[in-house]
């Protein structure tokens, strides 16, 4: 790779450390006066969630981690947040769970002794489990209404047999019911994964590294390691086309999902970074794919594709949204004419010199804020274990060419590794 | 024509935002949507240079956008990109905003979409927006701020093409625009973008009038029926104050204790989530609120000349809604007759002082929150409460509180199941008991007090009831 790899795209300094418990503690000084997140990454998501019965845990986790220690009750954390000004929340994804918190950068040391706390003493009630749970599921009813939802929940079911990326992060609605009766499962699952060599701190704003690096030392040292063995089930190599529908109640506009299962990301995997830019060359508003189908058919109004970036082989998935349930069946046929070509024909090069300056202007664009350049920073982290990751990822995609490309949309664009479900309204969700 | 210019070289971005006021407001009678589908057309509509197709294929590789967002009173024509293309990029955007395409097709296919965005979105499959816009029917009935700035199904229907051209010419014009700039600005490049504004016309159609606020106590009620497996729950009143008026912000203070947006401080969400986990959340706005993206905070660009004070209760279970609405009309009844004490005066001031700081983190809404400062004739909500929080007084707070807010004559719009609908109207009007019981363990005083909120009393008049079907909605 002559030459590709020497050049960077994170655009500020990264400073890092291992503390002796094996928590990954990494530092990014910005121009960001006054500023700064504090972001910790749990490796940890609905991924982990291998026993029957018990999906959707790790999001329901991440709603326990705000019930409480000895030293700071909810109330009082939410207190100490408070003054300080904080925003703090937690979001859970298919492959970790993440707190964060941005503040005023003079208020890190407290921020740090609290977030500290929570990963290491945390403790609740049956009955703060049990109230926590039922908000859970209002979270689930609260997107119940949402057809995007459904579409999502029913694609993974289809498409995965063994692996548990089969649910999705809210989990099975039936095990969701269930977990107000789970209190000594949610205990398990602490002991087992908040561990702090299963775990990431990225510290991004106006500080400086090495008082961060103190900080860290003193507020995170006690952290036990003792991450425990996880063995996620292999997804079967898919064999066949599988197909479901579903058929909504409201009257809203029928949805096209088409899932190939592709690679595990790989900051140095070519077929991975092929797929990111086979995903805007014919998907993106300048495709000619979009052109067809929303500007000048008019029978979609959203076209989206994507290859997931995940630890274990997610999706490469296309979406449309159609607007009249009888053009559905030519807007499938429209998409799969344009994976076949994508194996078939040869991107020109000023068209992937675009795409990939698109891609580069979009990562760069997304790092504005503390709080996006530690969400990226951690995203990474808990993919690959290495800041590194980030630089060598934007190398791999200055490597790919038009061989791999097609190669990549032939091995993976197989009808026999396709999932396809499809949303439309009426009692039986015909015709989509 | 004002212009807000914030320079930093903090950042390699350039951010630029114009706000018009125009908005829905602007709309003719029967061509409700006009202002949305003028955004819509300025956005993805082309230039009379280059086609929209063209635009997009200009814009792709800097891998920036040119966002227009409609609201009731302004729109805003707005981007961000790196300073590698600032030359090319405004060349691209300077044309949008002055010579717009109005192209037939690109005018067909926006329309549909915009059609769909009301009819097969927020009436279907939107159930919290639809509440919120279904409690502006009843705030400001008659008035374009009582229906979504899409429109209405019969107006978007009406719209032509020529209808936009005519709309922009007459309501995009220099006596309605601010110009905001912010980042690594170069130098020459304030001039030249004036220098350009200029081809803008001077001035064009008056600015229409403003709702009247209906008087009067009691609940209006509107139950809007579709399916849906949990109801979503708005109420709220007109208020007579904006960021404008000195009081409003001693108002935003008590808000914030109250319910403010997405956080865990919030009277309402302790009380309705944390100790009885009702729902997923529940907040409270003294003025118009969009959440920005995934973030927490207000987007900026979208002020109004006359707000409401308003409480958001996500969906809940359909046999809960009774009892979380009196929940949070109680709540606010001791709101307004308890007022904040001393000690949450000092933690909600110390939260807000800190938190505002966070609302302006990029240079893009640091550049739109001084534009909406000076919409309102003053600086950027950030400054005000900066400069105003030290001097305020537990006792501004809750004179505020009396003087503006007022549970007695709340608005209330459910979004329900045509199932329930009737039986859970029948209940309210009749101030019907309505007691609780939950599947998990609940704290003993928690349960005692919902004895009491079973029967709190609401001011509801059967025959201000209305229970009707979301496709007649805004049709």
């Amino acid at each position: 790779m002559p030459g590709a790899a020497s050049r960077t795209t994170f655009p500020y300094p990264i400073v890092e450390t291992v503390l002796d418990n094996g928590l990954q503690v990494v530092a990014v000084p910005l121009d960001t006066p006054g500023l700064a997140a504090h972001y910790v990454a749990i490796r940890a998501g609905s991924r982990n969630e291998v026993e029957p019965g018990l999906s959707g845990f790790a999001h329901f986790f991440e709603h326990m981690m705000f019930r409480g220690t000895p030293r700071f009750t909810p109330e009082r954390y939410n207190d100490v947040l408070k003054r300080l000004g904080a925003d703090g929340n937690a979001f859970t994804t298919d492959d970790w769970t993440c707190y964060h918190v941005v503040a005023a950068a003079d208020a890190l040391p407290t921020v740090m002794d609290l977030e500290a706390d929570r990963f290491m003493n945390l403790s609740y009630g049956v009955e703060a489990f049990q109230k926590e749970a039922a908000a859970v599921l209002g979270e689930y009813n609260k997107n119940a209404s949402i057809p995007f939802n459904a579409l999502f929940e029913k694609l993974h079911d289809t498409a995965y047999t063994a692996h548990t990326y089969k649910h999705t992060t809210m989990g099975f609605l039936k095990d969701i019911e269930d977990m107000p009766n789970q209190y000594d499962y949610s205990l398990a699952f602490f002991a087992r994964w908040y561990r702090a060599d299963n775990a990431v701190l990225v510290v991004a704003g106006d500080i400086d590294p090495e008082r961060v690096f103190d900080l860290a030392r003193r507020h995170y040292g006690a952290w036990r390691p003792g991450v425990a063995p996880l063995s996620t089930p292999v997804e079967p190599a898919q064999t066949g086309e599988r197909v479901a529908r579903i058929a909504w109640a409201a009257p809203t506009l029928p949805l096209v999902a088409m899932a190939f299962h592709a690679p595990a990301f790989d900051a140095e995997g070519i077929e991975g970074h092929a797929l990111d830019v086979l995903a805007q060359a014919y998907f993106a508003p300048t495709s000619p794919l979009h052109k067809e189908l929303v500007l000048d058919r008019q029978w979609v109004d959203w076209l989206t594709a994507g290859a997931e970036d995940r630890r274990d082989p997610g999706f490469f998935l296309v979406l449309a949204r159609v607007k009249d349930v009888e053009h559905a069946g030519d807007v499938r046929a429209a998409i799969e004419r344009t994976l076949e070509l994508a194996g078939s024909s040869k991107l020109p090069a000023d068209r992937l010199s675009q795409v990939v300056s698109r891609l580069r202007y979009g990562f760069l664009s997304g790092l504005q804020a503390p709080d996006q350049v530690a969400s990226t920073v951690c995203h990474y982290l808990q993919l690959t274990g290495a800041t590194s990751s980030i630089d060598t990822s934007f190398a791999t995609l200055d490597r790919v060419g038009a061989a791999d490309l097609s190669a990549a949309a032939m091995r993976v664009f197989r009808p026999s590794n396709r999932t396809v479900v499809t949303l439309a309204p009426g009692p039986t969700g015909e015709g989509a | 024509m004002k212009s807000v210019l914030l320079p930093s070289d903090a950042s390699p971005f350039v951010a630029i935002r114009f706000l018009f006021t125009t908005g829905s407001v602007d709309d003719p009678a029967g061509k409700e949507g006009l202002a949305a589908a003028t955004g819509a057309l300025l956005a993805e509509g082309g230039t009379q240079k280059l086609t929209y197709e063209q635009l997009l294929e200009a814009l792709y590789p800097m891998a920036a956008g040119i966002g227009v967002h409609v609201d009731r009173d302004v729109t805003v024509v707005q981007g961000i990109v790196h300073r590698d293309h600032l030359d090319r990029y405004y060349d691209l955007m300077r044309q949008v905003v002055l010579t717009p395409r109005y192209d037939t097709k690109e005018f067909d296919r926006l329309k549909d979409d915009q059609h769909n965005a009301l009819v097969a979105g927020l009436r279907a499959v939107d159930d919290e927006g639809f509440g919120m816009e279904s409690l502006a029917s009843l705030l400001y009935p008659g008035h374009a701020y009582g229906r979504p700035v899409e429109g209405t199904v019969r107006g978007i229907r009406a719209l032509t093409r020529e209808d936009t051209e005519a709309f922009h010419r007459t309501r995009f014009t220099r006596d309605r625009l601010t110009l905001g700039l912010a980042g690594c600005i170069p130098d020459g490049f304030v001039e030249r973008v004036i220098g350009d504004l200029g081809a803008l016309p001077a001035a064009g159609a008056p600015r229409p009038s403003l709702p009247v606020a209906p008087a009067g106590k009691g609940f209006d009620t509107l139950v809007v029926t579709k399916p849906a497996r949990a109801w979503a729950i708005s109420l709220g009143h007109p208020l007579s104050i904006t960021r404008a008026d000195d009081d409003f912000y001693p108002l935003f203070l008590a808000n914030s204790y109250f319910g403010e947006h997405r956080t865990f401080n919030g009277v309402l969400m302790t009380k309705m989530r944390s100790d009885r986990g009702l729902n997923y959340g529940d907040y409270s706005y003294v003025e118009s609120f969009v959440q920005d993206g995934a973030s927490t905070f207000a987007m900026p660009n979208v002020p109004r000349r006359r707000q409401a004070f308003t409480i958001w209760i996500r969906p809940v279970a359909a046999a809960h809604a009774h009892f979380a609405i009196r929940l949070a009309v109680r709540e606010l009844r001791r709101l307004v007759r308890e007022g904040l004490t001393p000690q949450a005066f000092e933690e909600t001031r110390a939260f807000l002082a800190n938190y505002s700081a966070l609302w302006v983190q990029t240079p893009s809404r640091r550049l739109g929150f001084a534009m909406d400062g000076a919409f309102y004739g003053g600086k950027s909500l950030v400054d005000e409460l900066a400069s105003r929080l030290p001097e305020m007084t537990v006792e501004d707070v809750n004179v505020a509180i009396r003087r503006h807010l007022d549970p007695e004559r709340l608005k209330l719009a459910v979004i329900a199941d045509p199932e329930g609908a009737k039986g859970f109207v029948e209940a309210l009007a009749a101030n019907a008991p309505s007691p609780v019981s939950y599947e998990s363990a609940t704290k003993p005083e928690v349960e005692a007090e919902d004895l009491t909120i079973a029967k709190e009393q609401l001011p509801v008049d059967a025959a201000r009831c209305r229970i009707i079907p979301a496709e007649t909605m805004f049709d």
